[in-house]
């Protein structure tokens, strides 16, 4: 019994090694590293916010260290500067896109924090702009790879080959579906690939892996998922919750600005925007948010749309704040937020139909409530505004009330808060 | 032109009997929010025993129990007072208090007296029960009202000498620490229960009349709100 | 021995409302700046955030967010043969201390003068003659005009999101607006806010009487509005914590909500908190400002040698580090000779208060800084004959309470005790249904009245602290008794239950124990030549080419108003010449 184990799990690290030698297009032509060229790939970087990982404020850029927590233990991202020793400086070509969209590097299987699952659908010729900018136009930085954290017998990686076989989607050039128009194909192509959005915005199943991976896989892909302590929201245009009341238009100064008038980002996408999707041209923008808009059930453009109610106002304005959670509301929100749950345009986000607010899921509204949220800087909107935490003045039961409040109110119709979900918000974010 | 609203609070208190206690008042949840104490229990960190008996009695006469609203004991405004001396404010932190000190400058210079506030209140209390004592043969806590609301006058108007700090000025820091005591946010110890913001209308840290700027006239119906999230 | 930075293009000297102007003017044109803020960094977040900075006590009583008097004040006399006692304790006037000084806790009043304000000597003359004008009266002529301001006013304007109606817009006179200010280019770039009730009463009562009420400009966006550099302002709400306190919404307008996310980013810009700059140190021959020397968070002494060294630290300030770095010569009332420190003057200020009965509701807790008052104009400055009344100058007249708080706002009548039931029954009473009439009211120079470094006290630092000798003269306290006899008509109008009227009347004594204004002018005067200013149209110090003084230090005499509008004014017209000419060639921008 234990020698067939112990066969099998030989045969399993064989054949992992194999697999990972394996992997990767076995020749590739290296073209020129012009301007032109490493300017596309220093653009390209930017749309794979390749330096949210690997670039550390305080050390060079893209010489990595970043803590990335896992469920066995902590990682730590990896030196791409060009440094022979410590970085990328002795990849060939092939090896920089083994890396990118087969996700093996250093004859083992990446981590797939290494968002390798989605970047596999970068076209040859972008991969090789990527491999110029990192090779010519990033200064080498001789700053040494720190090793996991992750003890024996968990650090051994073969599992994770089998994890690439059974989950990473096939690495092959993007492909269009039918009827994409090239302007929703081109979208399709940044938001599925280094766009990466599904890495966050994807729910997952238990193996951590993303349940679907294109528009091709069904109603699952960007329907929302957690991640940290918020849910990041569905971009689908399927319902309440949903960007299915924002035109495209909406989408495009979302990603170039930060916020629209409909919303503004907080947590991690913050930095996104601050870091990528700022820099993108109009031109890609427009198309990541027409492909976005796609995303929906057939008759997206004929579901009921968001009504704005004002009763709640009404009721505030008179004097009246006798639904639960009102007077919260009234004591601790309503300065910024206004009473008639509005906000104030591309300051304070409007609450009222905001999608956030309504997803199914009420962890972001629950900890923005506590931590507080600050709004991206951009080139476009240079000034910041930050919301304080509340988790000081208000009790879990003053959060759930507040919370059930807002997702009730003014039009919104979401689910209800328990205060045992606030309890254990709480205690995650501290 | 009035129009009622939903809930007058003015008049709820109008119709509340002043000698009403803290607990009645169901704030004892609140108190515990704001670190409050029942005014009959709370022990002072700076005055000493016999200061402390003086500071109850005379914050009973400035901001009496009578007359509805509530009295400045009861608002636990000697623990404010208190709290105060032993933050910066306290030693004179605020003040720029090199010398020289020029004390027969004219008073319309300011103060140029090189006591802080604990100063002031040692200083004071001390003269102001000698005083007491010298004449009416009594501390001033054991004067009846009537002859403690003569002795504040005198002190008031400076017709009492103290041997340091004038009569006055000790009147006048008393007097002013009083009125913060009686309406500052309630974390610092006074205006417990937010009932003096409620005995003038007062919303306190709302701070937010989105909806009123355009109801001009208009009764503000919501009660007042603490800092620390508290509703009176 | 001090530590000596890397040299920079530019220092700037305090980094308040001008000091933010020209940081980025000066980075704009490409100059490496060092700005230099002896306070600490203050930003919206985490410093005025909601609720904790609805508190009335910290910031409203203690003064958390002013400069701390234990370490710098000023000293003040009333006449040249008394002995000058410092200020210790905060009363008639507040200081700024940190980035954005006291742009942070203004009222957010932004007024633009008249165009004779700025020619006030020159007009009085024409007008009433020569001798109408005391001789120890030493008022003076700005040396540019309302014209070749207005530009610069609208972009401060604009950039602060101001609210308002304009009176005059290119000529025409409209309805709403004040029909005597000076000629508009532009419309303000946001409508007023809703006025609060208490300015509805002084509408009905000003227009029964036949005069123009309008509504206060104030730095509060009341749309959704991104100013000039692409800076998005937010909504006031009346919360009534405006003056004395941080703005929580991003809407008072100061140099972080307005200038400084722009700044953010800029390589060529190095903000140092904590730096309190001693001397403006200058070349042996004393024609050329070298750069500064200051003491930093650690107590020790630094050199920052630059280019170019701008002077932006307030009006009292400004002229306390001239004096102690030598620059120019100190003024001397005996002899009438130099000029630092020279024509200092102040705000008159006045108010009737009006009690009205238990049913009309002001809600005093519903105001701001600026917002939601009105005012009229009637009586300021030379809008009317003054042949026959024996003062020059006027008072712009302002109605409404900027918030309801309890401790500090509280208006009582004069026969109310202090204290025992009679007050308590009084506060009761009259809280939330009284409200006041304000002035600001102009003040002249004075031979006798000016800024000079005092003999006795210092500060932290062992260094002279600036010393005030100041007092009212006959002139102010006359038009303070005109004004307020005025406003008396006006309460009349409102028919209220009592009212009473607070004066300086003449005699009374500059007193520095209760509130006036922070609006403290002069002692840096800007002028037509060496002989009666230190800086010349341009904010460009005589003495040393290189150094540009800015703040109201540059006022010759005080006007009936606040003072923002007009220095920042004044500095975006000093901006735009150095970036067009004196960068180019540096040198004096006026000959003498």
């Amino acid at each position: 019994m234990a020698g067939g184990a112990l066969v099998a799990l030989l045969a399993s690290v064989a054949v992992s090694y194999v697999s990972d030698h394996r992997a990767g297009e076995k020749s590739l032509t290296v073209p020129a590293p012009t301007a032109a060229v490493i300017a596309r790939g220093a653009y390209l970087a930017r749309l794979g916010d390749c330096a949210a990982c690997h670039s550390l404020p305080a050390r060079p850029a893209f010489s990595g260290g970043l803590r990335m927590r896992t469920p066995i233990g902590a990682i730590y991202t990896t030196n791409i500067t060009p440094d022979p020793s410590h970085g990328i400086g002795r990849f060939t070509l092939a090896d920089f896109d083994r890396a990118l969209r087969f996700g093996v590097a250093k004859g083992h299987t990446l981590y797939p924090a290494m968002p390798y699952t989605s970047y596999y659908n970068t076209t040859p010729e972008d991969v090789a702009a990527l491999y110029a900018y990192f090779k010519y136009a990033v200064p080498a930085a001789s700053v040494p790879n720190r090793p996991s954290d992750i003890m024996f017998p968990l650090s051994m990686r073969w599992p994770l080959t089998f994890w690439r076989w059974l989950f990473a989607p096939k690495p092959s050039p993007f492909a269009p579906m039918p009827g994409m128009t090239p302007e929703v194909a081109k979208g399709a192509y940044f938001a599925e690939g280094l766009g990466h959005c599904g890495e966050c915005h994807t729910p997952r199943g238990i193996f951590l892996e993303v349940r679907a991976a294109t528009v091709a896989d069904g109603p699952a892909y960007l329907s929302g998922a957690v991640i940290e302590n918020y849910f990041a929201a569905s971009l689908r245009s399927d319902g309440p919750g949903t960007l299915g009341e924002w035109s495209a238009d909406d989408v495009t100064q979302f990603l170039l600005t930060g916020g629209n008038t409909r919303g503004i980002a907080f947590g991690s996408m913050s930095d996104v925007i601050t870091h990528s999707t700022q820099f993108m041209t109009s031109e890609d923008a427009v198309a990541m948010a027409k492909y976005l808009k796609t995303l929906g059930f057939p008759n997206a453009a004929a579901q009921a749309p968001f009504v704005y109610d004002a009763t709640e106002h009404s009721a505030l304005k008179n004097g009246d704040a006798s639904k639960p959670g009102a007077m919260l509301y009234l004591d601790n929100c309503a300065a910024c937020h206004r009473p008639d749950g509005m906000g104030y345009e591309r300051v304070f986000p409007r609450l009222s139909g905001n999608p956030i607010v309504q997803a199914p899921n009420p962890l972001s509204v629950v900890s923005i409530v506590l931590e507080g949220s600050r709004t991206p800087r951009t080139g476009a909107a240079p000034a910041q505004f930050t919301m304080p935490g509340f988790a000081w003045r208000l009790s879990d039961q003053d959060v759930a009330d507040l919370v059930n409040f807002v997702r009730t109110s003014w039009g919104n119709q979401a689910s209800v808060t328990t205060v045992d979900a606030v309890t254990r918000t709480r205690s995650s974010v501290r | 032109m009035r129009q009622p609203s939903l809930f007058d609070r003015r008049r709820f208190l109008l119709g509340a009997a002043p000698a009403v206690t803290i607990a009645a008042l169901g704030v004892s949840a609140c108190a515990q929010r704001n670190g409050h104490t029942d005014p009959s229990t709370y022990s002072p960190t700076y005055f000493s025993a016999a200061e402390w008996v003086f500071i109850n009695a005379a914050v009973g006469r400035l901001i009496p129990a009578e007359e509805g609203g509530p009295g400045g004991v009861q608002a636990g405004v000697p623990e404010f007072i208190d709290r105060q001396m032993e933050l910066p404010y306290g030693h004179g932190a605020y003040f720029y208090m090199k010398g020289p000190f020029l004390p027969d400058s004219p008073a319309t210079l300011g103060y140029q007296l090189r006591y802080s506030p604990r100063e002031i209140y040692r200083l004071g209390i001390a003269a102001a029960n000698l005083a007491t004592q010298e004449s009416q043969g009594k501390a001033f806590a054991l004067l009846a009202p009537v002859d403690q609301d003569s002795f504040l006058e005198r002190m008031e108007k400076g017709d009492v000498h103290f041997p340091s700090v004038p009569s006055l000025v000790f009147f006048g820091q008393l007097l002013g620490n009083c009125k913060e005591g009686y309406f500052a946010d309630p974390l610092y110890g006074g205006n417990r229960g937010m009932l003096a913001w409620q005995w003038i209308g007062f919303p306190g840290a709302r701070a937010d009349f989105t909806d009123w700027m355009d109801q001009a006239g208009r009764i503000y119906p919501y009660g007042p709100v603490s800092i620390s999230g508290v509703r009176a | 021995m001090a530590e000596r930075k890397k040299p920079v293009d530019a220092v700037i000297i305090g980094y308040g409302w001008t000091g933010a102007i020209m940081a980025k003017a000066l980075t704009d044109a490409g100059l490496s700046v060092v700005a230099l803020e002896r306070g600490p960094a203050l930003d919206t977040s985490p410093d005025f955030e909601y609720p904790r900075i609805a508190d009335e006590l910290k910031y409203g009583v203690r003064g958390d967010l002013w400069q701390p008097l234990a370490k710098e004040t000023v000293t003040v006399r009333h006449t040249v043969n008394d002995t000058a006692v410092p200020y210790r304790k905060y009363g008639s006037f507040i200081l700024g201390n940190g980035v954005g000084g006291a742009g942070v806790h203004w009222n957010g009043m932004v007024w633009r003068v008249s165009p004779e304000d700025l020619r006030f000597r020159s007009h009085i003359e024409q007008r009433y003659g020569k001798a109408f004008i005391p001789k120890d009266m030493t008022i003076q002529d700005y040396p540019v005009t309302f014209a070749e301001l207005e530009p610069h006013f609208d972009h401060f304007e604009k950039v602060c999101g101001v609210s308002g109606i304009a009176g005059n817009l290119r000529g025409h006179i409209r309805a709403g607006g004040n029909p005597f200010e000076g000629a508009r280019g532009d419309e303000y770039p946001t409508p007023p806010l809703p006025e609060i009730y208490f300015g509805q009463l002084f509408d009905k009562a000003t227009a029964e009487l036949g005069y123009k009420s309008f509504p206060l400009p104030a730095a509060n966006s009341s749309v959704a509005y991104t100013n000039p550099y692409g800076v998005r302002l937010g909504p006031c709400n009346m919360c009534g914590f405006c003056e004395r306190f941080g703005c929580f919404l991003y809407s008072k307008a100061s140099p972080q909500t307005t200038i400084l996310p722009i700044l953010a980013d800029r390589k060529n810009l190095e903000v140092r908190t904590g730096a309190y700059v001693t001397k403006i140190l200058r070349d042996k021959t004393r024609t050329m400002a070298t750069g500064v020397r200051y003491i930093d968070e650690n107590g020790s002494e630094v050199e920052q040698p630059a280019d170019l060294v701008v002077l932006s630290a307030f009006q009292l300030h400004n002229v306390r580090l001239l004096l102690l770095s030598g620059i120019g010569t100190p003024y001397d009332p005996g002899s009438g000779k130099g000029v630092v420190g020279k024509n200092y003057a102040y705000q008159m200020s006045s108010g009737t208060a009006v009690y009205f009965n238990e049913d009309v509701e002001i809600n005093p807790f519903i105001g701001a800084g600026a917002a939601g008052k009105r005012a009229i104009d009637e009586f300021n400055s030379d809008h009317y004959d003054h042949a026959e009344l024996g003062f020059i100058g006027g008072s712009l007249i302002l109605a409404g309470a900027t918030g309801g708080r309890p401790i500090d706002q509280m208006m009582l009548p004069p026969d109310t005790p202090a204290w025992g039931t009679g007050w308590k029954a009084a506060v009761r009473k009259h809280y939330g249904h009284s409200a006041p009439i304000g002035t600001l009211g102009s003040v002249m120079s004075y031979r006798d009245r000016y800024l000079s470094l005092d003999p006795t006290y210092t500060d932290g630092h062992g260094l002279p602290l600036l010393r005030i000798t100041f007092d009212w003269h006959d002139n102010e306290t006359r038009m303070a008794a005109y004004t307020a006899a005025k406003i008396e008509e006006i309460v009349r109008a409102m028919k209220p239950e009592k009212q009473a009227t607070a004066l300086i009347r003449p005699g009374d004594h500059y007193d520095v124990r209760f509130y006036q204004s922070t609006h403290t002018t002069g002692g840096a005067i800007m002028g037509s030549n060496p002989g009666n200013s230190v800086v010349n149209r341009y904010s460009q110090s005589w003495d040393l080419p290189n150094l540009f003084v800015y703040g109201a230090s540059a006022f010759p005499q005080n006007f009936g108003g606040a003072p923002t509008g007009l220095l920042a004014g004044l500095a975006y017209f000093s901006a735009a010449k150095i970036r067009d000419f004196y960068l180019k060639s540096p040198g004096p921008l006026v000959q003498a």
